[in-house]
């Protein structure tokens, strides 16, 4: 696993705003790269299938410099290689996870090429893609049925909304979801969508998951985010796995710009942690 | 093969820039634990009880005339003041409550956001982080009047005051702790912590602090007066609060989103008893130990209670139901009267610690977040 210069033109290219924290951090990284990989045999690298133009990537990007932030402490590093297609999957390749924002086919294809690896999608909410028990594909976005479900409960409450469900939204304040929102803003200079937040869930979640379960073993790794994770996704509530591979959230409930409610909602879930009563939990 | 690779530099500087050797100071009190928190949480409170002009039994020092007012005669001098105050996030303001009767004496204008509170050593100055002014506000107890405000940088949450006077500050935007020498508003070291970081707590005897990082997981453990990170405990998710014992040897610490409470050994820095609440609605925030070191006081969060442990065992004993969304603690220093920041029903409940009970309800301002005793 070298990096070579011309793949320094990649990333000078891709920064997504010169003159931030991130592009010059960007740039030391290059630069310190080769020192970094030879020394540490720690590293736990985490690919991310899809266009660096999509905001998942963004947010795999902020995950990664906050996954580094406390490896730092305990003296684990982490990476994220970028390939635009499954095809490009090297036979020798062997991450720790992969993130993928792609269409179903390319999940599929990821999950085919390695097997056993936890492969997280953080793009698509197709229901029909989350049906099987005990599989690698982990869904961090909020399923439709979810969305639906999370509007349904609003609705009961406020039956003349027209809010929308998201799985994020850059005007979330609590649970620390401001300080995300910021630490975003601040590396991209543009607001949080779902799948920047689903990409930097997915890499915070794997780093959190590489420290406790204290290995990057892929096979170790998907079976502690199957069965062990308590994931605080800054949205309150705490975050694990269903069967099915979704992973269980509360929704934001926006109108226009604005959010102004959280699901499950209190008086018609049961209380606000029943984040089962949103969408499907079955598997088969 | 287009590949790009994105990977990460391992910051060397594990620990503080600047120091200043401090003089070694002898313990007067067991360590106060300050914590931190986002911005508020729940919905602005429902029924906010009318303070019961409760039993005036407390045996606390509460020396202050009911009638009182804000120009109140500086008290015989010297001595504690025995009051309370309650930091009020959204109210921008500090209520003064009389525990004598369990009224609020006053209310004072300090700054945006008032969270963390706490004391000075000698108990003449009453600090409150101000997170959306960036500022430290002192207060004197004994006048009730914001005496001077000082910079920490930005979004100051919580801090934790050294034997020595010195405060030590999360700074939440930064992901650092800032020391502070209050007195004169100069900034003594600056240390890299976790992400998010909150809840400090100071060791009794001054030689370790420990802050919290909500967002990287971990207590990191500081060495006083060279400010190096001597340990960096990894713990369930969002940690919030910690505190010591008095002996230094255990600290407490609570993890909001894993809904657990942890003592954790001091001298080997690992993680000795693990309990999670069991109940979902409960994430745990303020962690206080009773005068006889045998009772953990855990703020239950949205449970809206308080939680009883058995501090060597660990084990969940009873709670006592609270106000909403519970944060913020602090005992008399008899111990007999134990004062939880109610913030989602802008109150603070006073319970009687012989009989586990609440014994009143103050309406303070909005998001009532942090209480120190000035006693």
């Amino acid at each position: 696993m070298t990096v070579s210069a011309r793949e320094e033109g990649a990333v000078r290219k891709k920064n997504p705003m010169v003159g931030t924290l991130l592009s010059v951090w960007l740039t030391a990284w290059t630069a310190w790269l080769p020192a970094v990989h030879a020394a540490d045999a720690e590293e736990v690298e985490i690919l991310f299938v899809g266009d660096q133009g999509r905001s998942a990537w963004e947010g795999a990007s902020q995950g990664l410099i906050e996954a580094n932030m406390q490896g730092k402490f305990l003296g684990r590093t982490f990476k994220l290689t970028q390939l635009p297609g499954a095809g490009e999957i090297l036979k020798e390749s062997n991450p720790a996870a992969v993130v993928v924002a792609g269409d179903a086919a390319t999940l599929r294809q990821v999950a085919e090429a390695l097997p056993g690896v936890p492969v997280f999608n953080v793009s698509l909410d197709d229901d029909e893609i989350r049906q099987q028990c005990g599989g690698s594909v982990l869904h961090v976005l909020p399923s439709q049925a979810m969305k639906r479900d999370a509007l349904s409960q609003w609705k009961t409450k406020n039956p003349e909304s027209d809010a929308r469900a998201l799985a994020w939204h850059s005007s979330a304040k609590k649970y620390s979801g401001a300080q995300l929102n910021d630490r975003f803003t601040q590396s991209f200079g543009k607001p949080m969508d779902d799948e920047a937040w689903a990409g930097w869930a997915a890499v915070k979640m794997l780093s959190d998951t590489v420290v406790r379960a204290q290995s990057g073993d892929p096979a170790r790794l998907l079976d502690f985010l199957r069965n062990d994770l308590q994931f605080d996704g800054q949205k309150g509530a705490d975050m694990s796995y269903r069967k099915n591979g979704q992973l269980r959230q509360p929704i934001l409930i926006v109108e226009g710009e604005k959010l102004v409610g959280e699901a499950p909602v209190v008086g018609v879930a049961q209380s606000i942690e029943d984040l089962d009563s949103l969408g499907n939990v079955e598997c088969h | 093969m287009k590949r790009l690779t994105l990977a990460v530099l391992m910051l060397a500087a594990l620990s503080a820039c600047s120091e200043k050797k401090q003089p070694e100071t002898a313990v007067t009190e067991p360590a106060e634990t300050q914590q931190a928190a986002p911005a508020a949480t729940e919905a602005p409170a429902s029924a906010a009880e009318a303070a019961s002009p409760a039993a005036p039994e407390s045996a606390a020092a509460a020396e202050a005339p009911a009638a009182e007012t804000q120009q109140a005669a500086p008290a015989a001098a010297g001595g504690p003041t025995g009051r309370v105050f309650v930091t009020n996030e959204r109210g921008n303001s500090v209520s003064v409550i009389d525990p004598a009767n369990n009224t609020v004496i006053a209310t004072i204008d300090v700054g945006a956001q008032p969270r963390g509170i706490g004391k000075s050593p000698d108990g003449s100055e009453i600090y409150v982080a101000l997170g959306e002014e960036g500022k430290i506000a002192v207060v004197d107890p004994k006048e009730m009047k914001l005496v001077r405000k000082f910079d920490s940088g930005p979004d100051p949450e919580a801090f934790g005051v050294h034997p020595d006077g010195n405060i030590y500050i999360s700074m939440e935007a930064d992901a650092k702790a800032a020391v502070y020498n209050p007195k004169t508003g100069e900034q003594i070291a600056l240390v890299d912590v976790g992400l998010e970081p909150e809840g400090v707590a100071v060791s009794p005897d001054g030689s370790k602090v420990i802050v919290t990082s909500e967002s990287t997981n971990m207590l990191h453990v500081i060495s006083v007066p060279d400010h190096q990170l001597v340990a960096n405990i990894l713990v369930g998710s969002r940690p919030r609060a910690a505190t010591f014992s008095r002996d230094g040897k255990w600290a407490y610490a609570s993890a909001e989103i894993g809904g657990e409470v942890k003592r954790v050994n001091m001298t080997t820095h690992e993680v000795d008893k693990v309990t999670s609440i069991g109940e979902d609605e409960a994430k745990p925030k303020d962690v206080l130990l009773s005068n006889d070191e045998k009772t953990l006081y855990v703020a239950g969060g949205r449970a809206n209670k308080i939680f009883l442990f058995d501090a060597e065992s660990m084990e969940l004993r009873s709670s006592i139901p609270v106000g909403n969304r519970v944060w913020g603690l602090a005992l008399s220093k008899d111990g007999s009267r134990l004062y939880t920041t109610d913030g989602g029903s802008d109150q603070v409940s006073v319970i009687d610690t012989a009989k586990n009970e609440v014994v009143a309800t103050i309406a303070v301002g909005k998001a009532p977040w942090g209480v120190v005793v000035d006693d």
